[in-house]
Formats: C-alpha cells, structure tokens, sequence
C-alpha cells in the first residue's frame, strides 16, 4: 500500500531497472546475437572487490519472487518501489554494466547493445509503466553512431536523458560536442552515473569502502572537465545531472572551480562565467547516498551552493545503499522539500510532465 | 601628495617598477605604446607586490574551443603569487571580476620625470 503519511511528489532519479542477456537477445541483429549465442560473449568487467554487502550491490530484499536478480522484475518493482513509496515518476538509469560508452574496444558491439537495450527498454518498462522515463543509452566512442542512435531513440516522448558513463574518459572534449548538440535538438538531458572505475589516480583501491568513498571525486572531474572544456558555453541550454555522486562536495568544488578561474582564467577563454554560475544554471546533483546529515547540517550545504535548485532527490533502488524517500533526508521546509523531492528534477529534465492538481 | 618617480627613460616600454607615494607602495606601469600608469603596488588577493609580477598580455574571449588570440600585449598586469591579472588600462580592473579594481594614481611627465599624486 502507498504510504500515505505524505503527500509528497517524489521524482525518482535514479532507478536501476536491469537486464539479461536471454532478455536482450530478441532485441539484437546478427551478428551480435550470435556472438552471445554462439561464443558466450560477455563484457569485460573489472571491478576486483567481493561485494561486502549481504546481496552483492543489491538490497537483499530485492530479489524478484522468483528468485531473480534485483531490478529484473517490472511487477515487483511497481510493488516495492513505486506504490509503496507512491512515486509520481521515475528516471530509469540502467544497469547494462558497464554500459556501452565504457567498454575499451569492439564500439559496433556496443553500439549494437545500446539499440537492443533501448529497445528493450521503451517496450518492456517505458510503455508498461505510465511513472517510469528512461534514458537513451549509446555507444559514445563514436559519436556520429551515438548521435543516430539519438536521433532514433531520443524522440520518444518517454527518453527524457541520454545516459553517459563515468569512468576513465572525460566528456568535456569537443569530439564528444555533436552528442550535445543532439540532446539540446532532442530536448534530451544528460545524465552521468559512475561506472568502473571511479577515480582516474592510484588505480583501484584495496577495498571496497575506499572506492564507494571516493566516487564523488569521480563526479568532480567530470563536472570540472565540461564546465573548463566550455560545454555549457557551446550548449547554453544543456542540463546535466550528476547521479549517484551525492552532493555534499559540491560546495567544495564550486570554490574551488572559481578560485582557479579567478587565477588561470586566460587559458580557457571560451568560458564567460564564474565556474560556480555555470554550475548553478546547468548541473544538478542527486541525493544518493546521502551521509545522514542533520537539518542545520543539510542547510549548511545548501547554503554553500547558493541555490535551492540544484539536488534531487535519488533512491538507486534496488542497489544495497538505497535511500528511503521518507528516511534519508531530515525534516526540511516545505518549499524546500518540494524542490528537492520533485520540482528541481522536473526542471532538469525539460520532458518531464508539469504538474497537475493541487500542488503548485 | 607628489612623488618623483624616475627619469621617463627608466622604465622602459612593457616594464614596470615600484616606488612610493608617501607610505603608499605603488607600481608604475609603462604600455608599450609608452603610457604611463600607476597602481598601488599590492595584490587585491593575498596583498603581493605586484611590481614583482610581469606586464603581459591577456586571450580573447571566443566561442570556439581551442581558439587563442593573444591581445593587450603589455597591458595586464599578472600578480607574481598566484597570477591574477588587472588589465592597466581600465582603471585596474581585475579581468576575473571586473568589479573589483586597484586602487590607481595619477601619473604625469615632467620635464621628462615620472611624477605620481595622490
């Protein structure tokens, strides 16, 4: 049953539905059918850690009732997440791992796997749940490929991001622009989710509590990349949201970012602003995994960030590290509490439907 | 207050050198068009002598990626610490935040001497 203590609109951003490759195969042309049918195909993963948590990186009550992978199962998710939590939408972002624009060689196969995923994804979850919007995924490495695949994917009215990797490439370079140039054509955000790995100095970590850290160190380097790299500048009507990275070091990073700038401004003179204003107006940062933070603690960052609009609120259901839309946050005012449960990524993602009803 | 700096031969087009206006540490920038300028000799940052720094040039603001154009040869003034720049032509304006400015003084040739006034 929903939970009817609060009436509160929550936008999900961050909700991993996931795959199989027995559910991905109908979706795929040969040749790369056959390589998975045939040769057993898999993609290369590197990540070195036995998962310390009780279900490897899924909540262990997320196993489907027929004993299937967390995320695999439409109904089950409707159940545990989306009634019981009374979602009004939910931002689907995948959980082909590692995605397609990370896999360090054979681009066509992942250009061919991100068309079957979005496939799989528009017919098996988009269209069958009035709540859930997903993301375009693609094979970025070649970016004209990637922006057919925008082209063919982008205009359905239920993609509202194109979902980009973050992992040991940086996206601020111009080899990557034409991708943006499609989202703004498409209306499309773009939304970054760490991949492996996480940080691009000292390798991996040791462990696993040293790499789930420092994933906002991840986040930095990407968001510093295109901010200096002159991307919102080139794309002034670009969104992008940072997912799963948290937001507390965004106030690090926004003092940071302008000091340099104040100093070395010279070197990048496509860039207008103060690094902190282009952050403001383009990127927003999803809550999870928030670090449990008092009222006056929550504020603090708030403040330091100079806006009200920039975090949205997460769950990252069904992974183990999943923030209850009741639980995470501390009690906050409650326009703030409607920015941050709904309306900031209502405005981060431009295909979002406005409000009805009641609340403004 | 008046204060003599040098002989206008002393500082050469594009250089610079310090002095004082009374207590005050100014700097006395010279364009390489041969104009003279003086600022208070002390970064509005961490308080540097500027005079320490270089007269260089600043990169045109442009739209295009990787696009350098070097303007204002000898026109900014770039802090020897931490290299925040004023641009000596428009009253000291530092380039990052425009609104924030040196404090300038007025400098006039006389009988071939560089005289600065508060």
């Amino acid at each position: 049953m929903p939970k009817r203590q609060k009436q509160r609109r929550i936008i999900d951003t961050d909700i991993h539905e996931r795959v199989t490759y027995s559910d991905l195969l109908p979706y795929l042309d040969n040749p790369w059918r056959r390589y998975i049918e045939d040769n057993h195909w898999v993609q290369e993963k590197h990540m070195p850690y036995t998962q310390p948590t009780v279900a490897g990186v899924d909540r262990a009550d997320a196993v489907t009732p027929d004993g299937g992978a967390a995320g695999t199962d439409l109904r089950f998710m409707q159940e545990q997440l989306l009634d019981a939590e009374g979602h009004e939408y939910g931002i689907l972002s995948g959980a082909l791992d590692p995605s397609p624009s990370s896999m360090h060689g054979w681009y066509e196969m992942g250009a061919a796997l991100a068309s079957a995923y979005n496939d799989w994804q528009i017919e098996n979850w988009l269209e069958k749940d009035s709540r859930l919007y997903g993301s375009v995924h693609i094979a970025a490495q070649d970016p004209q490929q990637a922006v057919r695949e925008i082209e063919r994917v982008g205009p359905h009215p239920k993609m509202v991001q194109i979902l980009l990797p973050i992992d040991t490439r940086s996206w601020g370079d111009p080899y990557y622009h034409p991708i943006y140039e499609a989202a703004e054509r498409h209306n499309l955000s773009i939304g970054m989710h760490h991949n492996e790995p996480p940080t691009h100095f000292g390798g991996w970590p040791r462990y696993f509590i040293e790499w789930h850290t420092m994933l906002p160190t991840a986040h930095m380097i990407e968001v510093s990349n295109m901010v200096f790299n002159g991307v919102f500048d080139k794309f002034p009507g670009l969104h992008l949201i940072m997912i799963e990275g948290g937001f507390t070091h965004v106030p690090h990073l926004m003092k940071k970012m302008d000091q340099q700038y104040k100093e070395l401004r010279h070197e990048i003179p496509w860039v207008k602003r103060m690094p902190s204003r282009i952050i403001q107006d383009h990127v927003r940062f999803t809550t999870q995994p928030v670090e449990e933070l008092s009222q006056r603690e929550f504020m603090q960052f708030v403040d330091q960030m100079g806006s009200e609009d920039m975090i949205c609120f997460a769950t990252d259901y069904p992974h183990w590290d999943y923030d209850s839309p009741l639980q995470a946050l501390p009690k906050l005012d409650a326009a703030l509490e409607e920015k941050i449960y709904s309306e900031n990524a209502r405005a981060a993602y431009p295909k979002l439907p406005r409000p009805t009803g009641g609340a403004k | 207050m008046r204060e003599v700096v040098c002989h206008k031969e002393d500082i050469h087009p594009g250089k610079m050198r310090s002095a004082t206006l009374g207590k005050i540490p100014v700097v006395v920038c010279r364009t390489k068009d041969g104009e003279f300028y003086a600022f208070a000799n002390r970064c509005l940052h961490q308080g540097a002598p500027l005079s320490e720094g270089v007269l260089c040039g600043d990169t045109k603001r442009t739209d295009i990626h990787g696009n350098y154009e070097y303007i204002k040869d000898g026109e900014i003034l770039r802090c020897p610490w931490h290299a925040l720049e004023y641009d000596i032509k428009n009253d000291g304006a530092m380039l990052a935040e425009p609104d924030k400015k040196l404090r300038s003084f007025q400098v006039t040739i006389e009988d071939d001497q560089v005289v600065v006034y508060k």
